[in-house]
């Protein structure tokens, strides 16, 4: 069973005067159980209202949106899913833990049991030192942290996670980075929005882009990477000790190398030279 | 649900409601003084202004927590976050209402309790010629809750069609005066004095009797005031009428807020 | 912040120094202006939503604070006649709003019968009334008073002293009902109804004003008793309270608290020049022209 599946999913949003915006045009997206999927697309894309829509907080104008096979209108659609809002908002009279504790009770999970998740999750988004305090007094990147840890904690299969990384200091980036590779490690599915090539390049499985409501493609990252690379710096060095760095074609190398041998020049390193996720998502979205 | 209505009180009270209820209820420290104005009803006045405070206090809750509980939640984003979870639009909507409707009752009682003291206060020190039906009161005060619950569910159906909270407090307004005249505007259509009217208004006067709710049946304070026996059938029928209401009125909340996007 | 100081203590010298005129002028301000016209008792009922009660009770408390305010004055003789039909407009919506409410009852006949007169209007507001409290003694008995008393109406006063012994369980009104019907019994009949006023009331003000005409009617019976006295004794009428006096059936002399003086009227029936109200001892000179003076 695919863990998401969008077919045909077609949203207008009524605009100025009587006039409809069309934020999504027709999105046909797969998502396989235990796959980690880069969701890329510039502001206005319509990557959230796809989220929206999978989620069931918006209705689609026309097409469906399934989470596990289940329709997205159905409340228990979302019973495996733990879903991190973009600039999510958390009732602010609560603290932490109070939040915690009120998910993992919609999730019906064991009290010990909750207790034990709850307290996995604040220590590891380093909630736990704030956990007594009202929301009202975070800062916003605690808000995120609190987003993350109310959509890990009852340990779902599926996480589809709005922009998780907005907001966070380098130290939360590569948490969140973490936290990914371990759920991918686990065989879990994630879902999730991001502007930031970097961070789809290092955990995605695969990654979709999305640009004015239509998906433009969706690619492996290795096939990406691979077909990216054009050629490569090789880092030689001289029979008289002087150091030098060359760029060879691809189709180049095999003979570069033949011949370093016949000048005696010693390779320290070959680096593949490619077109990086970043060149790839500006040329896709400029198309 | 029940975890919705808890979480519902936790805000209301954490919101300091409870505190603010109890800073207007100073005003029942005043009532006997009022009350001794009085030339021949101290307790009876007495007992007028406690259930009108009450009354009073009440209506501000309804207004206030129902007609913000839902626009807070959609205006701070709180939706998103909840309705991901996997909990029913009208689960949630009926919880709001209950954890709302709960903290009325709450704040009746124990301001129906502060009465108490007052009334009986003021009937040591001038002891009255009708003796104090406690009872009365006490259903009284029921009754004024029960009013004000129907009212909750009116500016919940408000919130459910509205992005702000003008119409849902306004609203609410509107339809607890409306609701208070239904039955005056009623019975004068229907009588000899209304000949000059056109059929029409009157169809339409009609019409709103039936439509709008009629909160004159819960207001018992007469009643309570001058110990005059209560109607028991009549209590049944608008206990009957308070349940039908406020199922239908949440019914076609929870329809429409089912319905409704989260944007 | 020194700017914000001074800015707070310029507004709190502009406050003291308008404070007094303000609170002068709105004093000084009349009291229908005071009051404000109430507006219609249809109007009322729909804003008063389900605070019916407690907007009768506000009209009777404006009324009561009005009248007790003006009892004040007159005491340091200062005579302003009271606005009696706007007080009489106020109890009328206050008994429209809740047809319970004993302290308009009570007072509309504190001041619907002797100061203004309205005899009828004060029994008719009292049979209202009736229909609602059903278990008060006190409204039939001041309808069985004002019909007796002022009404001259003997068989309905008897009819509503009948009620008001049944419900009041006591003898004295059934007593009444027979003993004092009839027109030499009249003076007794204040006495008894005044001194029931007096006894039940609680507001000082209008305490005051009820042992005050209950003192003036006690001094009207003394009077009564040294005449009846005179006649036995001399066989004729005495034309003069001062022949009754002069004759020492009459120690110490008689006093009006109102300020006025009593007379004996050609008949031999006791008044006095102040007709039982103090602004009424302005009023001298035209009783002095023979006009007769009721003590109703
Ligand atoms: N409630 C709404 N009413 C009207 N138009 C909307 C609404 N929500 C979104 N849109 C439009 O839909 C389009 C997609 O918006 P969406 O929020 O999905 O973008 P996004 O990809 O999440 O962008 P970002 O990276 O800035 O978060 C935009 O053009 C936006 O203007
Ligand atoms: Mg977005």
């Amino acid at each position: 069973m695919n863990a998401i599946e969008i077919t045909g999913l077609y949203k207008q949003f009524p605009g100025k005067r009587m006039t409809k915006v069309d934020a999504l045009k027709g999105l046909d997206l797969t998502i396989a159980a235990g796959e980690v999927f880069g969701f890329l697309g510039p502001n206005g894309a319509g990557k959230s209202t796809t989220i929206k829509l999978v989620m069931g907080l918006l209705r689609p104008t026309s097409g469906r949106a399934q989470i596990m096979g289940m329709d997205s209108n159905q409340a228990e659609s979302r019973r495996h899913v733990g879903y991190l809002p973009e600039n999510p908002a958390f009732y602010d009279y609560l603290s932490a833990e109070e939040y915690i504790s009120f998910v993992g009770s919609q999730f019906k999970m064991e009290a010990a049991l909750l207790a034990q998740r709850s307290e996995d999750v604040l220590k590891r988004l380093d909630l736990w030192d704030a956990r007594k305090r009202p929301m009202r007094g975070y800062s916003k990147g605690m808000v995120q942290r609190v987003g993350l840890a109310q959509a890990l904690v009852h340990d779902p299969d599926v996480y589809i996670l709005d922009e998780p990384m907005s907001g966070l200091d380098p130290i939360g980036r590569a948490l969140v980075k973490d936290i990914i590779f371990d759920l991918k490690a686990r065989g879990k599915c994630v879902f999730f929005s991001t502007h930031i090539t970097d961070d789809v390049e290092k955990v995605c499985d695969r990654v979709g882009v999305i640009n004015k409501g239509e998906l433009l493609v969706v690619e492996n990252v290795e096939t990406i990477l691979q077909r990216g690379v054009q050629g490569y710096s090789v880092f030689v060095m001289n029979p008289d000790g002087a150091k030098e760095e060359l760029f060879i074609e691809k189709a180049h190398l095999q003979a570069f190398i033949q011949q370093s041998v016949v000048n005696q020049q010693s390779i320290e390193k070959i680096e593949p030279r490619r077109k990086d996720m970043e060149a790839f998502f500006l040329e896709i979205v400029a198309q | 649900m029940t975890t919705i209505i808890r979480i519902t009180l936790k805000g209301i009270f954490r919101d300091r409601v409870f505190q603010g209820i109890m800073v207007t209820a100073c005003a029942f420290l005043l009532i006997p003084v009022i009350a001794s104005l009085s030339m021949r009803q101290v307790t009876e006045l007495s007992l007028t202004l406690s259930l009108s405070l009450i009354s009073f206090i009440l209506l501000l809750l309804a207004v206030f927590l129902g007609g913000t509980s839902l626009w807070k939640d959609i205006e701070r984003r709180y939706t998103f976050s909840v309705l991901g979870l996997p909990l029913s639009r009208q689960s949630y909507m009926i919880g709001r209402f209950g954890g709302t409707a709960l903290f009325v009752l709450l704040a009746a009682a124990v301001l129906g309790v502060a009465a108490f003291a007052v009334v009986s206060y003021s009937s040591a020190i001038y002891p009255t010629d009708r003796p104090i039906v406690w009872s009365t009161m006490a259903i009284c005060i029921l009754f004024d809750a029960l009013k004000y619950i129907l009212l909750i569910a009116v500016a919940f159906l408000f919130s459910t069609v509205s992005t702000s909270f003008f119409l849902p407090v306004f609203g609410t307004i509107a339809t607890f005066l409306a609701g208070g005249v239904t039955q005056q505007v009623f019975e004068f259509v229907n009588s000899p004095a209304s000949k000059a009217l056109s059929p029409l208004v009157k169809k339409l006067a009609t019409i709103l009797y039936y439509l709008l709710p009629n909160f004159g049946a819960f207001d018992l304070k007469v009643n309570a005031i001058y110990s005059l026996p209560l109607p028991f059938e009549g209590l049944l029928l608008t206990a009957a009428y308070f349940v039908v209401y406020v199922g239908l009125l949440l019914s076609a909340a929870a329809t429409i807020f089912s319905r409704r996007e989260m944007r | 912040m020194i700017r914000t100081v001074s800015t707070g203590i310029v507004s709190l010298l502009l406050y003291g120094i308008l404070i007094l005129p303000f609170t002068t002028y709105l004093k000084n301000k009349p009291f229908v202006e005071k009051l404000g016209y109430v507006p219609s008792v249809a109007a009322l009922k729909s804003v008063a939503a389900d605070h019916k009660e407690l907007v009768a009770a506000t009209l009777v408390l404006k009324v009561l604070m009005y009248f007790g305010g003006l009892v004040e004055k007159a005491d340091n003789q200062v005579a302003v006649p009271p606005d009696y039909m706007s007080m009489s407009r106020l109890l009328h919506g206050a008994v429209k709003l809740d047809p319970y409410n004993m302290d308009a009852y009570y007072f509309a006949q504190g001041f619907l019968t002797w100061d203004v007169k309205q005899f009828k209007m004060a029994n008719d507001l009292l049979d209202y009334g009736m229909k609602y409290r059903t278990w008060d003694w006190y409204l039939p008995f001041f309808a069985g008073f004002n019909s007796a008393y002022f009404l001259h109406d003997y068989k309905k006063a008897a009819d509503y002293y009948k009620l008001a012994g049944e419900l009041s369980g006591a003898d004295l009104h059934k007593s009444l009902a027979g003993r004092y019907l009839q027109e030499s019994g009249q003076t007794d009949l204040a006495i008894t109804y005044l001194s029931t006023m007096a006894k039940i009331e609680r507001n000082p003000a209008l305490k005051k004003t009820y042992l005050i005409r209950l003192n003036a009617f006690k001094e009207v019976r003394r009077i009564e008793i040294a005449r009846d006295r005179y006649r036995e004794n001399h066989g004729k009428m005495p034309a003069t309270v001062e022949e009754v006096v002069q004759g020492g059936l009459l120690t110490p002399v008689p006093r009006d608290p109102y300020g006025g003086t009593f007379y004996l009227e050609a008949d031999g029936k006791v008044a006095t020049t102040s007709k039982f109200a103090f602004s009424g001892v302005k009023g001298n000179s035209s009783i002095k022209s023979g006009e007769p003076n009721e003590r109703h």
